[in-house]
């Protein structure tokens, strides 16, 4: 079994894997990341959301063994001890989170997006949300929250 | 009385712990010494089952168990009439691609995975019906030949008036053929969960759901055992819309952990999910509707046809309110509807967000946007005139109960919307130019409005339980509310905290809501039919006026007594009895209260490709009293968004019975760049007296008037009428091209 080795929320891991294993099963069931959400298994719907050396990846159809080396940032990544992340947070104000499934997908795709582009228009939002699927909630507060924590976080000098 | 936390928005109790990720799903549930089960699902939508054969399964290294139809103690369940088979044996039927012949269970989900394939299972397949309009006749195959001659289970009348007279006294007639579309609710966490022996050993299942103790009423007798030896303990539930109101794993996890003694993990992939579960149901409907040139209504004559797929789930309630809605929220003096609910081996149907009523908008709603064309008359205009107010007579001959605020909803949509009352007549906003010269523009509006709680003599009943732990001083420290109440998303659990935290007039942050386990908390009835707001409110308003006089009286005692505990069970008939339909007439008082909304879309059509934009949206809804806002909103959002699907994108496609949607990609739901470019909610709040603090029921309502309004409005920019839909970009661009050129 080859040994998958990266760099998951800042500290190095190792893991067994099979050569076929994808990444979100290796993340949920061998190293406990539960926040990475599994819904749609063909990279439509982007709960399973995780960054990959910065960039937004759906880890349902991303084979695991391709992290080899990598940073993987997951949901988990983003918050440490009790203080939320500034876009967590901005999530909680804007009322976007409803059911839940989709919304660490939404933070992940949001915080790509934000990590590139500190100060994104209306549309470019939607543009970096436009591969995350919810079913609850029309979206509007979940762009409302990525304005949200773009003001907040330009305030407080930019990204973390 | 204070209202520093009611119509306030607080943050959802359990907003942090998902946007962190830490809060737990079903599928996030694992337990020591856990087994894994697949299902082997029906590979033909009608055939009678001849062998099953599971030796080459249970040979597989790993595989603990095939379970087959002789490992259920009683072999059948559902929701209403227990018409389904649990596992089908060998010489019966099954009766559409969800019916389960086996369940293989194993050490590890990859062997579970590869036996359910080795798993050889022999079929004679029968006649398959798959459309309804066919199985009605009497040379039809029949899908439940043990439940009479006929496909067809139930049939209501509506006679009102002298529906005869009505269309003759009418200056216009508006007469249409509709197909509404089956929808997939796309709950995004697919159903999974995890059924095990508690320490008490009860046999448990942790899974999504939306009404437990209902779950555990079929669950019990499957299993023959008494419904104390049952357990459901429902997490954060990933979505549900209607899909979870019928179980579609609870049991099979509660049998496996009943047989094994082990715990038993089962998660279903998308694919299960989107060919294995339950649809909104697809209407076959004629519709005919009369009126005068001054737009008074005088009659409808409506017969709807309802598939039901392989098992009646809840088509029977379904079509009981969606034909007590088929006229609207407008006074229609005369009238005759006949409503069918017929079995077929499509896809089962069942409850989905409106439960009939969104069938019944659609067409309602396209009659009233046709009635207003054929009029040349305003279309808010044309609905003003018709629209309820307190004490309207409906469509089965009731009086609407106090609190109807459609009209206010209608006319704060519209002059938000630009429309001027000029003269006692309404009077439209200028479009605008299109962005192009091969687009054009639309404007419509359309109303709706639905039933709160259940209906037609049934018991509707919430029980809610409050806890008060008091300082020496008999000061409120601490609130637990006890409730059933599940929270699929939308917010029940914060909007009971804050009713509570009104009610005794302590801080939100005091009251803490309790998860539903079935042994902790009490049967608050279902999370559907948008009455978790009003009826478990009710209740709960109660529990905690109850919990205060009995505080007042330990302070009186000075017992030093510093827990307090009350239990208030709210019964819906307390404020109006409902009855059953009038097998002849169809008169009734079908609902005990209702919600209402009304919406305009501002959407322009690409004439090159057909396709449809949504510009500007416009959505009202009268909620009685908003106690979350924000949670409001998300509701009014939301729901237009499932109807943007419904109307434009959102299509589930059979042949003779089987699914060709499979994945999501297959299955378009919108995204965020599909909606309405500018969206405006507007929540009103007109009290029902009956409702806590004057609430009403707000999820369903608000995905009502969107398919008609969107669709009307693509008749107002190409001039086609959509009365099959999805309108999607090619069926537009058809209807476009049939009609000759798009009018200018």
């Amino acid at each position: 079994m080859p040994t998958l080795n990266m760099v998951l929320n800042g500290k190095e891991v190792s893991v067994d894997v099979e050569p076929g294993d994808l990444l979100v099963h290796v993340l949920r069931d061998k190293l406990g990341q539960i926040g990475t959400k599994l819904s749609c298994g063909e990279g439509e719907c982007g709960a399973c959301t995780v960054l990959v050396d910065g960039l937004a990846m759906t880890s349902c159809i991303y084979p695991a063994l391709k992290a080899q080396g990598r940073r993987v940032t997951t949901i988990e990544g983003l918050s440490e001890g009790r203080a939320l992340h500034p876009i967590q947070q901005a999530f909680v104000d804007a009322t976007a989170p409803q059911c839940g499934y989709c919304i660490p997908g939404m933070v992940m795709s949001a915080k790509a997006l934000l990590d590139h582009n500190p100060h994104p228009s209306e549309e470019e939002i939607k543009e970096g949300l436009s591969g995350n699927i919810c079913r609850c909630t029309g979206y509007y507060q979940i762009v409302e929250a990525v304005k949200l924590a773009a003001e907040r976080m330009a305030g407080e000098g930019g990204t973390q | 009385m204070s209202t520093r936390v009611l119509g306030r928005n607080v943050p959802k109790k359990d907003a942090a712990t998902k946007v962190r990720g830490s809060r737990r799903f079903p599928q996030d549930f694992d337990r020591e010494g856990e087994l894994h089960a697949k299902v082997v699902w029906s590979e033909f939508p009608h055939a009678r089952v001849v062998k099953v054969d599971a030796s080459k399964a249970e040979a597989l290294p790993g595989v603990v168990k095939v379970l087959t139809a002789a490992d259920v103690p009683v072999n059948k369940y559902g929701i209403i009439i227990d018409d389904q088979p649990v596992l089908v044996r060998e010489g019966d039927k099954v009766r559409w691609l969800g019916d389960r012949i086996a369940i293989v269970v194993a050490e590890s989900e990859a062997a579970a995975r590869e036996a359910r394939r080795l798993v050889e299972v022999q079929y004679d397949p029968l006649p398959v019906v798959s459309d309804p309009r066919e199985a009605m006749k009497p040379e039809a195959p029949l899908v439940h030949d043990e439940r009479g001659d006929s496909n067809v289970f139930r049939h209501i009348k509506v006679r009102k008036g002298d529906w005869e007279k009505g269309f003759a006294e009418a200056d216009v007639v508006v007469e249409s053929y509709y197909h509404t579309p089956y929808v997939e609710h796309v709950y995004m966490q697919p159903d999974a969960g995890i059924g095990y022996i508690d320490e008490e050993v009860r046999v448990t299942v942790i899974s999504s759901a939306q009404w437990p103790d209902h779950d555990l009423r079929q669950i019990a007798p499957m299993l023959d055992l008494p419904q104390e030896q049952v357990r459901e303990i429902v997490p954060a539930i990933g979505g549900a819309f209607g899909g979870r109101e019928d179980m579609h794993i609870q049991h099979l996890l509660a049998l496996c952990a009943y047989v094994l003694q082990r715990p038993v993990k089962m998660v279903f992939d998308r694919s299960e999910v989107m060919t294995r579960t339950g649809k909104r149901h697809p209407w076959y409907v004629k519709y005919r509707t009369g009126a005068k040139k001054d737009g008074t209504l005088t009659a409808v004559e409506i017969e709807i046809v309802a598939d039901s797929g392989g098992h009646a789930s809840t088509t029977v309630p379904v079509i009981e309110a969606g034909t007590s809605f088929s006229a609207g929220p407008y006074v229609v003096p005369n009238a005759k509807v006949d409503s069918y609910a017929v079995y077929t081996n499509n896809a089962v149907t069942m409850a989905m967000r409106g439960f009939g009523a969104t069938q019944a908008a659609f067409i309602y709603e396209m009659q009233m946007s046709k009635l207003a064309d054929a009029l040349g008359m305003d279309p808010v205009e044309l609905r003003m005139k018709n629209l309820f107010e307190d004490g309207s007579i409906a469509l089965t001959g009731h009086a609407m109960p106090p609190g109807v605020g459609i009209k206010e909803a209608l006319r704060e949509a519209a002059l938000a919307a630009g429309w001027k009352e000029e003269n006692g007549h309404w009077v439209r906003p200028e479009l605008g130019p299109p962005s192009a010269p091969h687009k054009r523009r639309g404007l419509a509006v359309a109303c709706g409005l639905k039933n709160v709680g259940y209906s037609f003599g049934s018991d509707d009943k919430a029980t809610v339980g409050v806890q008060l732990a008091l300082d020496q001083s008999g000061q409120i420290e601490r609130v637990t509310v006890l409730s059933g109440a599940c929270d699929v998303g939308m917010g029940a659990q914060t909007v009971l905290a804050q009713m509570a935290a009104e009610a005794l007039d302590v801080d939100y942050d005091q009251v803490r809501v309790s998860l539903v386990d079935t042994v902790k908390v009490p049967d608050s009835g279902s999370c559907s039919a948008s009455r978790l707001v009003w009826i478990s409110g009710n209740a709960l308003v109660r529990a905690c006026q109850e919990a205060l006089q009995k505080r007042d009286q330990i302070l009186i005692a000075e017992s030093g007594e510093t827990f307090v505990e009350a239990e208030h069970e709210f019964h819906g008939r307390s404020v109006h009895e409902t009855h059953p339909y009038d097998p002849e007439t169809g008169m009734t008082v079908p609902h005990f209260a209702y919600g209402y909304a009304a919406q305009i879309a501002l959407v322009e059509v690409d004439t090159e490709t057909g396709e449809t934009e949504i510009l500007k949206f416009w959505a009202a809804q009268d909620v009685g009293k908003a106690v979350n806002p924000g949670m409001v909103k998300g509701q009014s959002a939301g729901g237009v968004h499932m109807g943007v699907g419904y109307a434009l994108t959102e299509e589930y496609i059979q042949q003779e019975g089987v699914p060709k949607t499979r994945y999501l990609a297959d299955y378009y739901v919108p995204t965020v760049m599909d909606m309405p470019h500018e969206f405006t909610s507007i929540t009103v709040e007109v009290p029902d007296p009956s409702g806590p603090y004057g609430a009403k029921g707000v999820g369903e309502m608000t995905t009502l008037p969107t398919a008609p309004v969107v669709i009307s409005a693509i008749h107002d920019a190409v001039g086609v009428w959509i009365d099959e839909f999805p309108a999607t970009a090619e069926r537009v661009w058809w209807a476009t091209r049939q009609q000759g050129q798009p009018r200018e």
